[in-house]
């Protein structure tokens, strides 16, 4: 019984000295600085933020990042962010910031809206992205949408179609269909109304812009003349208040009759203002782009059945689609860096897994689009090939940017007529250049 | 008593024992407990002692980094004053100070370098703008070095910018203002690269707007781009008015802000530092496990060694008590051990004190079983001295001495026997026999036995399928008749014995499985005596009680025969009811070649066997099976008659008749005569009966029975009486071999006992032979190599003698170069009587053995063979 216990003893005796040896003095010598640098190329990225809500999660951003974080690995390059919102309406808007920062060469890359894609295509601040190999996989649409001048100055992640966004469960109980026509939506704003909803529909100074596209262009882009139509606006043979007036009029009856606050709407940015009211269902009608039914911090998890529609048109319900994009400044300091990391993050690989993260329409043909039952109705429309452009830089006369404004100007008491006026500018304007 | 009260004593004591061992084991228990618990309490003193001095450590580090960046970025600022005071003061020295100003060109720091001048609401800027003061809002109050610093605002660039305003004097009259833009973004180069390591966030916020102006980079967080402080509460989870309005508090006067909070589910600690007296603030948060890393990692070290430390204890005592528990197991196995040991040695002992006992009861058995005969020898011996002129009584005499020296001799031979047979040494000797030679020569021993206590004895043969067995016939002769004697010894006048031999289902094809059952309706046994039957030297009664004699030993040597056989055997018995036993026995078939022709040769196709009982018709078709003769069966006279006569009809005949005697309605003799009316005299019928048949053979025969024989049938039997018939002698009238015949025989006999040269020399010339004497192997072989060819008919060997014993000179003799040494008959006559005995005198290539005594009747038979 002795001999295990002295063993042990004599064990614990030898492990007892043998730490004691590993126990070692440092080498007075030794420089002990940490000379490790940081020498990773440092790509800045500008884009928008969003107001910060606890507990949710920007699934957008969330697909975003996979991808930024799959070019990092690839390139052993770091991307940082620079983000911008502005914290109201009189605050310079992400658009200006935006072109501020790429006129003066602030930043490599951007995530740019469809306006300022042309007016710094336009002003030659975006580099040329043709060369990208990530460019034979794009749909012509987006093509289309962004080659200014000759170049493709941006490329998205995800093609941004706009709709509305009701409320079925309000539709339903005051017996309305969904509405195709903008006769059939008025006929519903007034049962709304009429029944005690307030404001019917919920807008921001962003997207009231969507009806006019839908009204204006529903033949345009689904008719059989598109490239004739569009060639007599550039030479200015048509106008575009032609198109236009009749979705600015439909807006100012849809104002005047209190469907739409126009007061609040002038103030809003997207969704802040409007998502609340919309969520607690005080509101049946929003408007906002797909990816807003995929996210928590928009429409995300609705208590009630959500369907996302096209806006209502003569040919029907109508789908808007402003393509967005990422562009890199033509001045960057890592313009090649950029450029790869653009590569890579819209690549099939990448898109796929974008398009699987925010289950959204990709801008690659090879990436098959992944929608939820909500956007059933409105991916039917766009899967036909009904749709109209916000944005098409083909058009000389910048769209989204410029209706945006002109919608403002009417939400903020211009008449219809003003806002034509100053329409008719505009297109005289781009004409001259 | 005494040793129930000392197992009670040391039952105590050792209860006490183990009391005292159970409450040694609970203090030593306690104490490990309280020197855990203690031990415990300190490692969690030391520990939570550590975590605080390291958390303050940690916070004060915090703190430090804090300040230190403050103290860059307001560092960076003042020197931003200095120059910019220095450029006013140039400025100043210039004529038209707006040429200085359009000298300089934007850098990354500063932005617009503005000049207006005193009185003037418009100035010029370096980029040869107009500038105004219109946008830039100095309502704050917020000053470096004297400087009025305007609010933050976003530039031209799209990126967050401050102004400092400066007045260009010339003496003492200000001349013109100078307004100079910086971005915020030339602090990032102040800002910590990997606050640690990247788990704090750090923001710089404006502290007039609460909006935040730069997110440094390379601070990971990528989810929130913070706007301002309620963005940055919102996201954070931070919404509890109070600390809301106490951070407002601290902020408006410019101080210092640290406070733990949870943020995503972990402790956390925010940080708001005060810049430039509160004009600016770094805000941010750090988890509290990044900042006490090393208190964590000392805790960790800590606990790790403890629990080292715990484990190599328990680790230890459980070896401690994992090594005791063996040794407890090894020394309770020992006394276990030992126990049995004692238990054996007592058994042992017991058994031979049993033994002794037995031995000595034996013993006096012995003493007196022997002595009974051997008295009755001398006595009888003195009476024949005294008597030796009364013919009468001489032979009355002589006879009853005969009979206690067979009983003496008989009492000599178990004796050895048995002893032969636990001492290992006995050996089988194995053979072909038949079973009808074995029956017959128990029935011819038991039956006058039997019938001497007139006591009834059947014989019965069941389901046997085959007679021509190979096994030792000896051997399993002396087992029936050590059973069959003891039945009629034990059972009373006028009683039953049965002896039946029942064919088993066969487990080998080459083995026959037969069992044997003595019954007996007799005397019976206790169940304390049946446990003990087959031990040796045991008997019923004891022979000095009870008239009935015996060595004790003949159910053990049959047990141990029957076992050395690879058989069994068991006893069942009630007093006064009887005794049942069974011996299971396998015996090998013989190659028998099934011999057609036999029955073919004598014209024997077809026969009838009457008998009442249908199992002893079954087994006669059964024994007949494979020799190609058709056996039919009739159980009574008529019914034989009938199947005769059928026969006949149908143009065929019965070759042989076998009839029993004993039937109802019709007996055997009055169906004979009923046969032979039918048949012819040339067709033989048998009788096969139980019962001596001499009563009524004279009947028999003038009925027309052709002969006898017993049963139960055998097919060698069988054969025997057909060829007698055939032989045309009747059956029974084979007459008996005269062994008489040893007149003027001349014999050379090896003895080295003078009595028994004697005896045998005596016995001879009574039967008209001679015979001469030499007293050892060596005088034997020297005197037949002197005799002359044919002088000796045979010689009689004895085996154990002095100078050459019986075997050498047998081989010796056989060895001679003479024509007779190789034929003449050498006979065995020793005392050495068992089988091995036999074996070993005819492999030295004697002709025959016999043992001592001399049974003269046997010693004729013997010698009559070989001569």
């Amino acid at each position: 019984m002795q001999k295990p216990l002295k063993k042990i003893a004599v064990l614990l005796t030898i492990g007892a000295l043998t730490l004691t040896a590993c126990g070692q003095k440092p080498d007075i010598t030794e420089n002990l600085a940490d000379n490790t640098k940081t020498d990773k190329k440092q790509i800045l990225l500008f884009g928008p933020m969003e107001k910060s809500a606890p507990n949710a999660s920007n699934t957008a951003r969330t697909a975003h990042d996979l991808t930024v974080l799959m070019a990092e690995e690839r390139l052993d390059l770091v991307v940082e962010y620079r983000t911008y919102t502005a914290e109201n309406y009189q605050e310079k808007t992400y658009d200006e910031v935006t072109l501020d920062r790429a006129r003066h060469n602030m930043d490599d890359l951007y995530l740019l809206n469809p306006d300022v894609i042309h007016t710094l295509g336009i002003e030659g601040k975006l580099a040329d992205l043709s060369s990208l190999d990530c460019v034979k996989n794009l749909r012509d649409v987006v093509k289309t949408a962004n080659t200014v001048n000759g170049k493709l100055v941006a490329i998205p992640q995800e093609v941004v179609a706009y709709g509305l966004f009701v409320n079925k469960d309000m539709f339903d109980q005051y017996d309305l269909q969904l509405p195709e026509t903008p006769e059939e939506f008025m006929e519903c704003c007034r049962v709304f109304k009429e029944n005690g909803i307030e404001t019917p529909i919920g807008a921001n100074r962003w997207w009231l812009e969507t009806f006019v596209f839908a009204q204006a262009f529903a033949d345009l882009y689904n008719g059989d003349n598109t490239d004739a139509e569009i060639a007599a606006l550039n030479s200015g043979e048509a106008k575009y208040s032609d198109y236009l007036r009749p979705g600015f009029e439909y807006l100012q009856e849809l104002i005047d009759k209190e469907y739409i606050d126009a007061k609040t709407a002038y103030t809003y940015e997207a969704i802040e203002g409007e998502g609340p009211d919309f969520m607690a269902q005080k509101t049946p009608i929003v408007m906002a782009y797909w990816g807003a039914a995929n996210t928590d911090t928009a429409y995300g998890s609705p208590d009630f059945n959500m369907q996302v529609i096209g806006f209502p048109s003569n040919r029907g319900q109508m789908p808007v689609i402003p393509i967005t994009g990422y562009g890199v400044s033509a001045n960057a300091e890592h313009l090649e860096d950029s450029m790869d990391v653009l590569d890579v993050i819209l690549s099939d690989e990448a898109l796929e897994l974008y398009s699987q993260t925010n289950r959204v329409i990709s801008p690659s043909k090879n990436v098959a689009s992944n929608c939820i039952p909500a956007l059933k109705p409105l991916n039917d429309r766009i899967e036909e090939g009904i749709y109209v452009l916000a944005s098409n830089a083909n058009l000389k006369m910048e769209q989204w940017g410029n209706i945006c404004l002109l919608v403002r100007d009417l939400l903020n008491g211009s008449s219809v007529d003003d806002c034509m006026a100053k329409l008719d500018q505009l297109q005289e304007e781009s004409l001259q250049n | 008593m005494k040793w129930i009260e000392i197992y009670k004593v040391s039952d105590t004591m050792k209860k006490g024992h183990i009391s005292n061992i159970l409450n040694k084991g609970k203090v030593f228990i306690s104490l490990i407990i309280l020197v855990f618990c203690i031990l415990g309490a300190v490692v969690f003193f030391i520990a939570k002692q550590i975590s605080e001095e390291m958390s303050a450590s940690a916070i004060e580090n915090l703190s430090e980094s804090l300040e230190l960046i403050s103290s860059t970025i307001e560092t960076v600022l003042y020197k931003e004053a200095e120059f910019q005071q220095l450029i006013a003061d140039e400025a100043a020295t210039f004529d038209d100070p707006e040429k200085l100003i359009l000298s300089y060109n934007q850098n990354s720091t500063m932005t617009k370098i503005s000049l207006i001048a005193a009185g003037e609401q418009t100035g010029i800027s370096n980029t040869g703008d107009i500038f105004t003061t219109e946008e830039l809002d100095f309502s704050a109050g917020f000053k470096i070095q004297n400087l009025q610093v305007s609010k933050s605002y976003l530039n031209d660039m799209g990126t967050w910018a401050y102004t400092m305003k400066c007045p260009i004097k010339k003496g003492k009259l200000e001349i013109a203002s100078l307004y100079i833009e910086y971005i915020y973004d030339s602090f990032d180069q102040a800002m910590p690269d990997k606050l640690y390591n990247n788990h704090a966030t750090l923001y710089i916020m404006d502290a007039k707007s609460k909006r935040f102006l730069l997110k440094p980079k390379g601070i990971g967080e990528r989810e929130a781009g913070h706007l301002n402080l309620d963005d940055f509460y919102n996201a954070n989870s931070i919404l509890e008015p109070q600390i809301q309005t106490d951070i407002a508090e601290y902020i408006e006067n410019g101080d210092n802000v640290m406070f733990y909070h949870k943020i995503k589910n972990e402790d956390s600690l925010i940080y708001m530092w005060s810049v430039n007296d509160g004009s600016l603030y770094l805000i941010g948060y750090v988890p509290v496990t990044a900042i006490q890393r090393e208190g964590s990692a000392v805790n960790k070290n800590i606990f790790f060694v403890v629990a080292i430390m715990m484990i190599a204890f328990f680790i230890c005592c459980g070896i401690y008590f994992l090594n005791n528990r063996i040794q407890s197991k090894i020394r309770q196995e020992r006394e276990h051990e030992r126990e049995i040991y004692n238990k054996q040695l007592a058994e042992a002992l017991q058994t031979a004190q049993i033994a002794n006992n037995s031995k000595t009861t034996f013993l006096s058995n012995m003493s007196h079983d022997i002595r009974t005969p051997m008295n009755a020898i001398l006595g009888f011996t003195t009476l024949l001295a005294k008597d030796a002129d009364n013919p009468d009584k001489v032979r009355e005499y002589l006879k009853k001495i005969a009979a206690s020296g067979q009983h003496l001799l008989s009492l000599i031979n178990d004796i050895l026997d048995i002893s032969k047979i636990e001492s290992g040494k006995v050996a089988l000797t194995i053979g072909e026999f038949t079973l009808n030679d074995l029956v017959t020569s128990v029935d011819a021993i038991i039956r006058p036995a039997a019938k001497a206590k007139n006591q009834t004895f059947f014989v019965t043969v069941v389901g046997i399928k085959h007679e021509y067995l190979i096994g030792d016939e000896t051997r399993i002769n002396q087992i029936l008749i050590n059973l069959l004697s003891n039945a009629v010894k034990y059972t009373p006048e006028g009683g039953h014995i049965w002896f039946r031999i029942i064919g088993l289902e066969q487990h080998s094809s080459q083995f026959e499985h037969i069992r044997i059952e003595v019954e007996d309706d007799g005397y019976g046994m206790t169940p304390e005596y049946l446990s003990i039957i087959f031990d040796s030297f045991t008997r019923a009664e004891n022979s000095t009680t009870n008239k009935i004699q015996g060595t004790g030993l003949g159910m053990a040597i049959t047990k141990n025969i029957v076992e050395l056989m690879g058989g069994t055997i068991e006893v069942s018995s009630k007093v006064n009811v009887g005794s049942l036993f069974t011996v299971d026995l396998e015996l090998r078939i013989q190659n028998e070649t099934v011999d057609e022709n036999f029955w073919k040769t004598h014209g024997i196709f077809r026969i009838l066997a009457v008998d009442d009982e249908e199992a002893i018709c079954k087994n006669i078709q059964i024994l007949m099976e494979d020799s190609g003769v058709k056996v039919d069966i009739a159980f009574n006279g008529n019914e034989a008659l009938q199947q005769i006569q059928d026969v006949y009809r149908q143009g065929g005949q019965y070759n042989v008749i076998l009839l029993d005697w004993q039937m109802p309605d019709m007996n055997g003799i009055e169906t004979a005569k009923q046969i032979r009316t039918v048949i012819s005299d040339d067709i033989p019928i048998l009788f096969l009966t139980a019962y001596d048949w001499e009563d009524i053979e004279a009947e028999a025969l003038r009925a027309g029975i052709d002969g006898f024989f017993a049963k139960p049938f055998f097919v060698a039997a069988f054969k025997e009486k057909i060829l007698a018939f055939h032989a045309g002698r009747h059956i029974d009238d084979i007459p008996q071999q005269n062994t008489n015949s040893l007149e003027g025989k001349t014999f050379l006999v090896a003895e080295d006992n003078e009595i028994n040269a004697e005896i045998l020399s005596e016995i001879l010339s009574v039967e008209g032979a001679s015979c001469e004497i030499a007293v050892n192997g060596q005088l034997v072989l020297e005197r037949f190599q002197n005799a002359a060819p044919g002088e000796f008919d045979a010689i009689l060997m004895d085996v154990q003698m002095p100078v050459m014993n019986g075997y050498e000179a047998t081989k010796a003799i056989r060895s001679l170069q003479r024509e007779d040494a190789k034929n003449v008959p050498i006979i065995a006559m020793t005392a050495n009587a068992f089988a091995e005995d036999i074996k070993e005198a005819l492999h030295s290539g004697m002709n025959a053995h016999l043992s001592k005594p001399i049974d003269v009747a046997v010693l004729k038979e013997t010698i009559q063979n070989f001569l």
